[in-house]
């Protein structure tokens, strides 16, 4: 299978992160659902479909181990590509950095230095951070707010997922749930997944975007079993 | 050897090199009577740890072939295997993760997990070994033990559970508190050797508590009526132990226990330990292949009525002459049985049967079923089974990896010749990982492994078990070839030299294949290529692969299938249609896109976190792909795979770019393409050396 030919295939495009439509170069995406409903897949696919159109992916994980990351990859893989997994395996390799931090070692200043060892010696030049396992608090304002600035001064999408929670029912303006109700202002782009009524199926909202990219009021479906976006 | 098999512990005791697990070995035997002094490791006696028994061992203080010694301990019989903590010996780690049935995992206390501790833990959970975990050292500056538990929960990922803590820790290291008993136990004497009980001392008494509710939560899901007991606050000790046991037999939990070997402080309630969690040879699942019913699993049985299934394990030609390590599995084996070894279908008689203590030994008349000993002056190879003609098992084989690195040796005269023959006839007999041949074109003799240590390592010992003094060429990686795409082939050998000729047409096609090195697929139909010549085609295939005409690299992953041909009724021959097959093979080898691969190892490489940019630069600056880094409390570990030609001298390069700070440890991973400039320079080294 080539790159065009996944590419194509993948239901992502309409978030339009590259491919035939508008390019972002410079975005805050945020996923958020309840726990348990495919936010880490969700991302791991917005990394695939990245890596295949030509973007290189630093995927920064907070207190999860390495192995368990690169699984998530190999299994989603498998289930868009089959038995053609191994041979895109080298270049999602290629393509793809894991970063894995303790909670309190995840910083700006530590991240932007990371990159810099990174691109300064050639090494690998990421166009886009994923982050999972980023808590969002009442203190974070300040670190989102740092990132929001070092992705337009890096040129980066940085996409995060984040936890809420059935019972805190505050939500921003927008529809934005706790807890990012409140810095719903520092993302661009803001997905919520979200059980359908008999939760046969998980929607996929695009509740939030201010990049053009994403198609306006764009629902889609998630796949609960594999988590993978229906086309 | 108690016939009572609930009371035979087969144990390894496995780590990251200098965690302190010779030092601990030794003090096992110490405290369990079977040596009467401590001598330590790099100690100033110049006699060294009982288990380090080769001489090189000694020398750079780390543990290279490994011992197995048999004790004693409260009614119950330990079988310990002492395995190299160094990545190149890993097939001494798998061999006796092979045949044992339980480890103590052993963590330095201010060093943590580290790379080669993951790589252990990987093997142990390959052979699905349950495990302890002692975390050794706590006399050390900067020894945390609550930090090294969460490590083996984060990077082990073990559900582990301490089942002690430490009473002070660095210089003031006294003791340590059980948490099942809820005793604090203290060593007295020059040794350790007399322990006291006391009641926990009060600055820690909430800590104990605290810990000991996390330890019955844990426990509590491997047994229901202990969780029952612990809501109602009536937990006995019995009931802990039975539900750690079974939480470790099932490789659910693993129980943490801490001290200082050295300071001789926490080794015998560890050794309590072993008898209580690790598991008999009659909790584990044996399964051998029957080899006369199409390799058909076969659990052995413990009953020592049924017929003998042993496995080699470990061969060693030392002062006594051969001695061949088995571990019995099913059966009997009594000095004077004659036994089959089902490799060779050869009869063997049993001479002597003894059981090693180190370089030491104890003749005994029977080994029973789960029991670890050695045999005299068997021929045998490593990995061969063991039966009475009523059987024909095998026991499952071992993992084997490739050698990935060779290396041409010369003897300097004609002295170390011979010497150096009988080094490696023994060698390669020991250990499956090292080979030898002789280079038909240099007449060299070249010797391939699994890393420069594991190739250092024999050339040392040829010096000093053999006085075999050799010359050392450079290290050399051993390339493979391949094809990329699919190629059709059609050749006809053709060879009129008087008297009758050679004829044979072979025609077919070849494509890559995933998995495995070769495939041939017979499609004749109608007879164009008689049957008799079929297998002649298939020996031709497999000899043009021999050499591949990129780099003079074996070749591998080839799917060969033959759908046409022809033949002479009196000019083809086995020989004729071996040469049509050589002939078609290189025919469709060079339109079917060959390339060269190189292998590719797994490299980890640990330091403080400062030094995160120069690691990741001397990766990359190697060919390296970074796959991942991890950071924590200032250290982080990049996970990078690179080319093993890239990685010559990289241990001296590291060094001096993080100060001596970080450490690397590396696998095989796979081979893979090496890239069109690095080809280039391979095929014009090879035909510089053809001229």
């Amino acid at each position: 299978m080539t790159n065009t030919e996944l590419a194509g295939r993948n239901p992502l495009k309409v978030f339009a992160t590259t491919g035939d439509g508008i390019r972002v170069d410079r975005r805050m995406g945020l996923v958020i659902s309840r726990a348990g409903l495919g936010k880490t897949a969700l991302l791991v696919q917005i990394a695939l479909d990245s890596i295949i159109n030509g973007r290189q992916v630093l995927h920064v994980s907070i207190n999860q181990p390495l192995d368990k990351v690169r699984v998530w990859y190999d299994d989603i893989l498998k289930d868009v590509v089959g038995s053609d997994a191994a041979a895109i395996m080298e270049q999602v390799n290629r393509n793809r950095l894991i970063m894995t931090f303790n909670e309190a070692g995840f910083t700006r200043p530590k991240l932007e230095e990371r990159l810099n060892d990174l691109v300064y010696q050639n090494i690998f030049r990421p166009a886009v951070v994923v982050v999972d396992g980023f808590i969002f608090d009442e203190s974070c304002r300040d670190l989102v707010s740092d990132l929001r600035e070092l992705a337009g001064a890096m040129d980066l999408n940085i996409w995060f997922t984040a936890v809420s929670h059935r019972e805190d029912e505050r939500k921003s303006a927008v529809g934005v749930p706790a807890p990012c109700h409140e810095v719903d202002d520092l993302f661009d782009t803001v997905l919520l997944i979200e059980p359908d009524g008999d939760g046969s199926e998980l929607s996929l909202n695009a509740i939030k975007d201010s990049t053009n990219s994403v198609v306006p009021g764009k629902v889609m479906k998630l796949d609960p079993a594999t988590y993978l976006v229906k086309s | 050897m108690s016939e009572d098999l609930t009371k035979v512990r087969n144990i390894g005791i496995s780590a990251h090199i200098d965690s302190g697990k010779t030092t601990l070995t030794e003090r096992i035997l110490y405290y369990t009577n079977r040596i009467h002094s401590i001598h330590e490791v790099r100690g100033k006696d110049g006699v060294g740890a009982k288990m380090d028994s080769m001489e090189l061992e000694k020398e750079r203080g780390i543990t290279i072939a490994s011992a197995a010694t048999y004790t004693e301990w409260k009614d119950h019989q330990i079988n310990i295997i002492d395995t190299p903590g160094h990545v190149d010996f890993t097939i001494e780690v798998e061999r006796a993760l092979r045949v044992l049935d339980g480890a103590v995992l052993i963590l330095c206390s201010v060093g943590g997990v580290q790379s080669q501790s993951i790589t252990v833990n990987r093997q142990m959970t390959r052979y699905k070994v349950p495990r302890i975990v002692f975390i050794n050292k706590c006399d050390r500056t900067g020894a945390n033990p609550m930090r090294v538990t969460e490590q083996v929960r984060d990077k082990l990922r073990l559900n582990a559970v301490l089942m002690q803590i430490p009473i002070g820790l660095e210089a003031e290291l006294e003791g340590v508190v059980d948490l099942v008993t809820m005793k604090a136990i203290y060593f007295d004497g020059e040794n350790g050797d007399d322990l006291r009980e006391e009641e926990i001392p009060e600055n820690l008494r909430d800590e104990a508590e605290a810990r000991r509710e996390e330890l019955l939560d844990a426990a509590s899901m491997f047994s229901d009526e202990l969780m029952e007991a612990a809501l109602e606050g009536t937990a006995t000790q019995e009931l802990i132990i039975e539900a750690v046991r079974r939480g470790t037999l099932s490789l659910g939990m693993a129980p943490v226990f801490v001290g200082s070997a050295y300071k001789n402080k926490g080794v015998q309630p560890m050794l309590d330990a072993v008898n209580a969690y690790l598991p008999s040879p009659m909790d584990i699942e044996n399964i051998a292949l029957d080899l006369d019913n199409e390799e058909a699993e076969v659990k052995t049985s413990s009953d020592p009525d049924d017929p003998l299934v042993a496995l080699a394990f470990k061969l060693e030609d030392g002062r006594y002459g051969q001695l061949t390590y088995v571990r019995t599995y099913q059966g009997i084996i009594r000095k004077g049985d004659s036994i089959i070894n089902v490799r060779t279908g050869k009869k063997v008689k049993v001479g002597r049967l003894v059981r090693m203590h180190s370089d030491e030994m104890e003749d005994i008349e029977a080994s029973h079923s789960g029991d670890i000993v050695a045999l005299f002056g068997v021929d045998c190879a490593s990995g061969d089974t063991f039966c009475f003609d009523k059987i024909n098992y095998s026991m499952s084989s071992m993992h084997v990896p490739e050698p990935v690195i060779s290396l041409a040796i010369n003897p300097v005269d004609s002295k170390a010749q011979g010497n150096m023959s009988k080094a490696l006839n023994r060698f390669t007999k020991e250990d499956p990982t090292f080979k030898t041949y002789v280079d038909d074109e240099t007449g060299d003799t070249i010797i391939s492994g699994m890393g420069e240590l594991h190739l250092d390592v024999y050339v040392e010992r040829m010096k000093r078990e053999y006085a075999a003094e050799v010359e050392v060429g450079a290290p050399q990686v051993s390339y493979r070839e391949t094809i990329t795409q699919r190629a059709d082939f059609d050749y006809t050998h053709k060879k009129q030299t008087g008297g009758s000729g050679q004829y044979g047409r072979v025609a077919g096609y070849m494509e890559p294949m995933e998995e495995g090195d070769y495939e041939f697929v017979d499609e004749i139909v109608g007879g164009s290529i008689p049957r008799e010549f079929i297998s002649s085609c298939d020996k031709g295939f497999r000899k043009a692969m021999v050499k591949g005409t990129l780099a003079e690299a074996p070749i591998a992953g080839v799917k060969v299938v033959i759908n046409d041909g022809a033949s002479h009724s009196v000019d083809s021959s086995d020989v004729a249609f071996q040469q049509a097959a050589v002939g078609a093979f290189r025919q469709g080898y060079a339109k079917a896109q060959p390339v060269i691969m190189e292998p590719i190892m797994k490299v980890s490489v640990e330091g403080p976190s400062e030094f995160q940019g120069s690691i990741m630069g001397s990766l990359n600056q190697r060919r390296g792909i970074i796959l991942g880094t991890t950071e924590e409390n200032e250290y982080t570990v990049v996970d990078a795979e690179v080319p093993l030609s890239e990685m010559f001298g990289y241990s001296t390069d590291l060094r001096s770019l993080t100060q001596g700070k970080a450490e690397f440890t590396m696998e095989f991973a796979a081979y893979r393409p090496v890239p069109k400039n690095v080809a280039e320079e391979v095929i014009k080294a090879r035909q510089k050396k053809d001229k």
